[in-house]
């Protein structure tokens, strides 16, 4: 008898197919699936958080209101805060804040370029952003800004939705574990976050306008603010906090000249000279 | 945002795409010698069965071995993490235990060869994950095949019983 090894069939113990073709199936589905959930649970989650009542926010917050309180700041540096508290105090009557809304102003001298407002009402303002404004206006209007933050519950949606996609990350890492897919789907987990603050930083704009011309009279606080973070020059702009977190885009722009229009705000007037406390040392009236 | 921000994903992509190009043209490579090394080879018989032929009894027996370790790419990784999530058939580590359980044969008759045998009876494959299902490990299986090679006594003019 005669035997022989014949060779197998090529595609018995494997798929003759393009190893691209599985990788972009699974990418598009799952990456896309994993995306999707965390967007979604991330929206729901952001909405939940805004209807939580603000006095759960503030006192969920306590630790990041005692940590900004308990700053050791200069004489120079609480006059500075309690002009920007009085400043606050002002806008908030122009705002439709509920009573229980409390804004806590706090002043940090740092050369960041930038103002924030996080949970629990706390605003942060920072030396690198106040001394490149050069009227109450234009303060005003930062301020007013992260004011309405508060107002809008942009924090409170901000965590409700690290929150959701936190546990989206959790839930895919227990899925995938520390393969190098699960990590890719982790990231695509993590993209929901990055685009987030467009429409509310409009939102945000919309209002804080309305508190200017209503303080004022007039929206040239505004346009100094934008005309400031405008002249920036491309190597300054990219080292700028503020224009990371609130881009310069047009459309900004653009709703200014469209709200100063349609309610026939005159867009500009005469600017409120800076109290003393909120010039840079030894600079001139 | 600077470049910067998105480094991790310039490292990740890149490394995707070494995975993707290297692996591709290594297993292609494989394969080429597989297939070629396979027709060298054909005179070398291998076979499950415990029981030789008896037309060649009695004859000289040898235990004939081949191993081999073939790792993973991190574009295999990738694609086999995701799958992970959804289930079904691991197509890209198929190729990855075909390709050792081929060669493991080929260098298990190569083995038998150079001694002068022409026939392997009660041939088994094994195979293992080197790394030992280490999370975060590099996936690398071995592939063993080991048999019994058989050739009548005259056959090298041996007179040596067995």
């Amino acid at each position: 008898m005669r035997f022989e090894n014949r060779a197998p069939e090529e595609t018995v113990n494997y798929a003759d197919e393009h190893p691209l073709k599985e990788f972009a199936l699974l990418v598009v589905g799952v990456l896309g699936a994993v995306a999707l959930g965390a967007a979604l649970l991330g929206f729901f989650a952001g909405e939940l958080a805004a209807r939580v009542p603000f006095a759960t926010e503030r006192e969920y917050a306590q630790s990041i209101t005692l940590k900004f309180e308990q700053a050791k700041l200069g004489p120079a540096q609480r006059g500075t805060r309690d002009e920007l508290r009085a400043l606050a105090g002002k806008l908030a009557a122009a705002m439709p804040l509920p009573p229980d809304m409390t804004i806590r102003v706090h002043y940090a001298d740092e050369p960041t370029v930038n103002a924030m407002a996080t949970l629990g009402g706390n605003l942060v303002f920072y030396r690198g952003l106040l001394h490149k404004l050069d009227s109450e206006d234009a303060i005003a209007m930062v301020l007013a800004h992260e004011m309405a933050h508060v107002y809008l519950r942009h924090p409170a949606r901000a965590m409700g939705r690290g929150v959701a996609v936190g546990l989206v990350l959790s839930a895919v890492s227990v899925g995938a574990g520390r393969s190098i897919g699960g990590e890719a789907a982790q990231r695509a987990a993590v993209l929901p976050l990055l685009k987030y603050s467009r429409d509310q930083e409009r939102a945000a704009d919309e209002l804080a306008l309305r508190a200017l011309v209503k303080v004022y009279g007039h929206a040239g606080g505004a346009a100094d603010v934008f005309k400031v973070l405008g002249s920036a020059v491309a190597g300054e702009a990219a080292r700028l906090a503020i224009l990371q977190t609130h881009p310069l885009t047009d459309e900004r722009l653009a709703l200014l000249q469209e709200l100063s229009r349609g309610n026939g705000w005159p867009s500009d007037g005469p600017r409120t000279p800076l109290a003393a406390a909120l010039r840079p040392a030894g600079a001139k009236e | 945002m600077g470049w910067l921000d998105f480094l991790d994903w310039i490292i990740f992509l890149t490394l995707l795409a070494v995975g993707y190009f290297a692996g591709r043209a290594a297993e292609a490579r494989h394969y080429a010698s597989i297939r070629k090394r396979e027709q060298e080879l054909a005179k070398v018989l291998a076979f499950a069965t415990k029981y030789p032929p008896a037309a060649h009894l009695p004859q000289h027996t040898r235990l004939v071995a081949g191993s081999v370790v073939v790792g993973s790419d991190y574009f295999k990784q990738f694609v086999a993490g995701l799958r992970t999530l959804l289930g079904g058939r691991m197509k890209s580590y198929e190729t990855l235990l075909d390709r050792a359980r081929r060669e493991a044969v080929l260098r298990m008759k190569e083995e038998a060869r150079r001694h002068g045998y022409r026939l392997i009876v009660n041939v088994k494959v094994e195979s293992t994950n080197i790394t030992g299902g280490n999370r975060g490990g590099l996936p690398a299986v071995e592939a063993f095949a080991y048999g019994t090679a058989l050739k009548p006594p005259a056959a090298d003019g041996s007179q040596r019983a067995v």
